[in-house]
C-alpha cells in the first residue's frame, strides 16, 4: 500500500467517525423524543393544562406548575436584563484596561461556571432568609437571574463588540457623548445579539429545578400565583415529582409535562434563531 | 484675492502613543476656506495629526500630546474647552464609508438630534440643505426613509460628508475620503471637495499624490512624525526642497 | 464644471491673451513698415519683452498642470499642444520685433516699386490673415480650419523663393537703394517664418484634436519623388 494510498484510508476512517460522533448526538435526542412523545402525547388535552396538581393521576394537571414557570420566566427577565446588558456596556465601553477589570472579568467568567446548586444555596441565604422572600417566586426568579447574569453579560460584550469601531467613530465625530453613541447607535445595532443571548440564558433558567428546589420551591402547589410574593412551583420541578411516584400512571403525566416544557424551550430557542438571522440580514458592515 | 487668515494652527506639537513618540514638534499655520493636504508614508503620524484636530485621539489609552492646536487662534486642548462643542466646529470623515445602520434621513440629521433639535420642519430643512451641498440630494430625495447600507460605497461617502456638514462646522478633516471608492466616486468625491472649499476649511489625508495635486492648495509632507515640508502644492509638487519630500513624491523612497 | 476644466480653460484663456497681443505685434510691423513709423517699430520692440512674460508664464502653468493633474489622452495632449504653441508664438512674437528693427534701419518708406515687384505687402496681410485664422482654429478647436492652414503656406513659400532675384534685380538697377532693398528681403523672410510657424501650431492643433501628427509629412512625400 504506498503512502497516499494509507492516507486516503485514514481520511476516510476519521470522515466515518465523524459522521458517527455528529449522528450519535441527534439519534439519542429522536429516540428520547419519540418515547416522550408515544407516552405522553395521549395526555395532553385542555384539561391536563387547566386543571390544578391532584393526588389522583388521571384528575391532575399542570396549570400552577406553567403558570409558576411563565411567572418566573418574566420576573428573571425583568431582572436579569437591565443588570446583565448594564454591566456588559459597562465592561465593553466605559472601563479602561487595568488590573481591576480584568479581575472582574475572570470572576465573571468564574461565575457562569458555577453549578447552579450553589446558586440555590445562595438564594437560600440571601433571599430567602436575610430579605425574608421565603420560597417566593421573587426569590426564585432572583436566584435564576443570579445563574445566568454571567451569560447575559458575555453575550452582550459579544454583540457589542460585533459592532463595528466606525460606527462610534462617526458618532463621536458628530459631537456625541458616550451615553449618547451607546444609546443611539451601539444598543440598537447590538439588541439582536443581547435579546438573543438573553432568550437563551432564560431557556436554560426555565430548565432549572436544583436551585428552585433548595429556595423551597413546592412540589404540590393547590393555587396558581397572583403576586411575586406568592409560593409557586414549576414545570420541572412538577415533572420531578411525578417521576417519583410509584404509580405508571404518573409517570404519563411526567411526559406530557416534559413535552409541554420541551415546547416551552424550543419556542425560546426558535425566537432567538429568527433574531438572530434577522439581524444578520438587515445589518451588513 | 482677499485677505487669508489663519483658521487652525499647530505650535510646537508633540503627540505620543505611550513611549512612541508620534508626533515631533510640528509647526504648522493652515489658512481659512483652504484645501490643506497630509502626505506621507503609512505610520508618518499623519492621520495622527489629523485627529488631533477634533481630539478624536482622546479615546486611545496612553495618548497624550503637548504643545498647542489653535482653532480660530483658541487653544482646543485646553481645559475650559467642551469636545462636543469642538466637534460641531471641526467635522470628520473616515477612511471607509461609514454610514449608521438607519434610514439616510437618520444619518444625516443625527448631529442635530443629539444636539436636541426635535422640530422635524427644522431637521427635513437640515438635511435637504445638507444633501444638496454634499451632491447627493437628486440620487437620494426619493428614498429618504431607506436604509443608508443600502447605498453605494460612493454614495455612502456623500452622506457622511452631508452628516458631517448638516451640523455646519468651519473645519471638514478628511482621513482619505476616497480610498475605499471606484475611479468614479473618487472623482466624484474630489470635485465635491474642490466645490466646499469655498466654505469650509478642509484638512484631507491622502496616500494618493495625483489626489493631493488636484484637489489641494497646500500639500504637508510628513516623515517619521516630523513635518517636512508643508508649501503650496504646485510649488512643492514642481520644486519640493527637501530631498525626502523630492524622493516621496517621485516614488523612489528607500 | 469639473475642477481639470476650469484650469485648462484658464491656460486656453491664457494663450489666446498671448495670441492677441503677438498678432497686434504683427499687425504693427506691418504698418510701422509701410509708414517708416520709427516710433511704432520702438513701442514694438519694447512690447515684445510682454510678449515673454507670457511665454514664462504659459510655461510654468502647463509645469504645474503636469505637476498637479497629470493628465492624460486629450487633456494630455492639449496641453502639450499649448506649451508647443506657447514656444511658436514666442517666436512670432520675436519675428514681429525682427521686423520692427529693419523697419527702423528704414529712413523713408520703402519705394512703391520694390513693394510691387516683391509682393511684401500681400504676403505679409495673408501671413497675419493665416495667423488669425489659426487663432480661430484654435479657440474653436476646428481641425479642418487647421488643414487650410498648412495649403497656405506654399503661397507665402513660392513669394519667397521668387524674392531672391526680385531684389538682385532691383538692387542691380537701383545701387543707391540696397540698403533698403536689403531690409525688405529681410522682412520678406522673416514673413516666410511666420508663415512656417503658423503651420507649426496648426500642425499642434490638428494633433490635440485628432491625434494625428501631421508634421513632416511633406519630408517623406519629398523623398518618394
Amino acid at each position: 500500500m504506498t503512502n497516499s494510498e494509507k492516507n486516503r484510508l485514514k481520511d476516510k476512517a476519521f470522515q466515518v467517525f465523524g459522521v458517527f460522533c455528529t449522528f450519535i448526538g441527534l439519534v439519542i435526542l429522536a429516540v428520547f423524543l419519540f418515547d416522550i412523545a408515544i407516552e405522553g402525547f395521549s395526555r395532553i388535552d385542555w384539561d391536563f393544562l387547566t386543571s390544578l396538581p391532584s393526588r389522583r393521576a388521571s384528575r391532575a394537571g399542570i396549570l400552577t406548575a406553567w403558570a409558576g414557570t411563565l411567572w418566573i420566566l418574566v420576573l428573571t427577565a425583568i431582572i436579569a436584563f437591565p443588570l446583565g446588558v448594564g454591566a456588559g456596556i459597562y465592561l465593553e465601553e466605559y472601563s479602561r484596561k487595568n488590573r481591576w477589570t480584568n479581575f472582574l472579568e475572570i470572576n465573571i467568567a468564574n461565575l457562569a461556571g458555577v453549578p447552579s446548586i450553589i446558586y440555590g444555596l445562595l438564594g437560600l441565604e440571601v433571599f430567602v432568609r436575610q430579605m425574608r422572600l421565603g420560597g417566593s417566586l421573587l426569590a426564585g426568579a432572583l436566584t435564576l437571574s443570579l445563574l445566568i447574569l454571567p451569560i447575559i453579560i458575555v453575550t452582550t460584550r459579544e454583540a457589542i463588540k460585533a459592532v463595528p469601531r466606525s460606527v462610534r467613530d462617526g458618532s463621536f465625530a458628530l459631537g456625541a457623548s458616550k451615553w449618547q453613541t451607546v444609546w443611539n447607535q451601539v444598543l440598537p445595532a447590538s439588541f439582536g445579539g443581547i435579546l438573543t443571548g438573553i432568550i437563551l440564558s432564560l431557556s436554560r433558567a426555565v430548565g432549572e429545578a436544583a436551585p428552585l428546589i433548595v429556595i423551597g420551591a413546592l412540589a404540590y402547589v393547590p393555587f396558581t400565583p397572583a403576586t411575586p410574593l406568592d409560593e409557586f412551583t414549576v414545570l420541572p420541578i412538577q415533572i420531578f415529582n411525578w417521576t417519583s411516584r410509584p404509580q405508571e400512571a404518573f409517570l404519563t403525566n411526567a411526559a406530557g409535562a416534559i413535552i409541554v416544557l420541551l415546547a416551552i424551550t424550543f419556542l425560546l430557542n426558535g425566537i432567538a434563531v429568527y433574531l438572530r438571522n434577522r439581524q444578520q440580514k438587515k445589518i451588513k458592515w | 484675492m482677499n485677505k487669508k487668515t489663519t483658521k487652525l494652527e499647530a505650535k510646537e506639537l508633540n503627540a505620543y502613543y505611550g513611549d512612541f513618540h508620534a508626533l515631533k514638534s510640528i509647526n504648522i499655520a493652515m489658512e481659512e476656506k483652504n484645501v490643506t493636504a497630509f502626505i506621507g508614508p503609512s505610520g508618518c503620524g499623519k492621520s495622527t495629526f489629523l485627529r488631533t484636530f477634533n481630539r478624536m485621539n482622546d479615546y486611545i489609552d496612553g495618548f497624550r500630546t503637548e504643545g498647542d492646536i489653535l482653532l480660530d487662534g483658541r487653544d482646543i486642548y485646553a481645559k475650559d474647552v467642551r469636545v462636543d462643542e469642538l466637534r460641531k466646529e471641526v467635522g470628520m470623515v473616515f477612511q471607509k464609508p461609514n454610514p449608521f445602520p438607519k434610514s439616510i434621513f437618520e444619518n444625516v440629521v443625527y448631529g442635530l438630534k443629539i444636539q436636541g433639535i426635535k422640530n422635524k420642519s427644522v431637521l427635513e430643512e437640515a438635511a435637504e440643505k445638507s444633501l444638496r451641498r454634499s451632491a447627493l440630494w437628486e440620487e437620494v430625495k426619493d428614498k429618504l426613509n431607506q436604509s443608508a447600507l443600502a447605498l453605494s460605497g460612493g454614495q455612502q461617502q456623500r452622506l457622511c460628508i452631508a452628516r458631517a456638514l448638516a451640523i455646519s462646522p468651519s473645519v471638514l478633516l478628511m482621513d482619505e475620503p476616497a480610498s475605499a471608492l471606484d475611479p468614479l466616486s473618487t472623482a466624484k468625491i474630489e470635485e465635491l471637495i474642490y466645490e466646499l472649499k469655498s466654505e469650509y476649511t478642509i484638512v484631507i489625508v491622502t496616500h494618493n499624490m495625483q489626489q493631493a495635486g488636484r484637489v489641494s492648495d497646500h500639500t504637508a509632507f510628513f516623515y517619521m512624525g516630523e513635518l517636512v515640508e508643508f508649501s503650496k502644492t504646485k510649488t512643492m509638487f514642481t520644486s519640493p526642497q527637501d530631498n525626502r519630500t523630492q524622493n516621496y513624491i517621485t516614488g523612489r523612497f528607500g | 464644471m469639473p475642477h481639470i476644466d476650469v484650469e485648462l480653460e484658464k491656460l486656453k484663456t491664457k494663450l489666446l491673451e498671448m495670441w492677441d497681443l503677438v498678432e497686434y505685434q504683427l499687425q504693427s510691423g506691418h504698418d510701422a513698415m509701410l509708414q517708416a513709423d520709427q516710433e511704432l517699430a520702438k513701442q514694438i520692440i519694447k512690447r515684445d519683452r510682454k510678449v515673454n512674460q507670457f511665454d514664462v508664464k504659459i510655461d510654468r502653468m502647463c509645469e504645474n498642470f503636469f505637476a498637479l493633474f497629470t493628465p492624460v489622452a486629450v487633456d494630455l495632449r492639449m496641453v502639450l499642444a499649448v506649451l508647443k504653441i506657447n514656444a511658436n508664438l514666442e517666436r512670432i512674437g520675436d519675428t514681429a520685433e525682427g521686423i520692427a528693427r529693419f523697419v527702423k534701419k528704414l529712413d523713408a518708406p520703402v519705394s512703391e516699386p520694390l513693394l510691387e515687384m516683391t509682393k511684401v505687402v500681400p504676403m505679409y496681410e495673408e501671413a497675419i490673415a493665416m495667423f488669425a485664422d489659426c487663432r480661430v482654429a484654435f479657440k474653436t478647436n476646428d481641425p479642418v480650419l487647421a488643414k487650410t492652414l498648412i495649403k497656405r503656406d506654399r503661397a507665402l513659400d513660392k513669394i519667397y523663393r521668387k524674392s531672391d532675384t526680385i531684389v538682385t534685380k532691383f538692387m542691380a538697377d537701383n545701387p543707391e537703394k540696397i540698403s533698403e532693398a536689403l531690409a525688405v528681403l529681410s522682412i520678406i523672410k522673416k514673413v516666410e517664418r511666420v508663415g512656417d510657424q503658423v503651420t507649426n501650431i496648426a500642425e499642434e492643433i490638428i494633433f490635440y484634436r485628432e491625434a494625428k501628427v501631421v508634421k513632416h509629412k511633406q519630408d517623406k512625400k519629398k523623398k518618394k519623388d
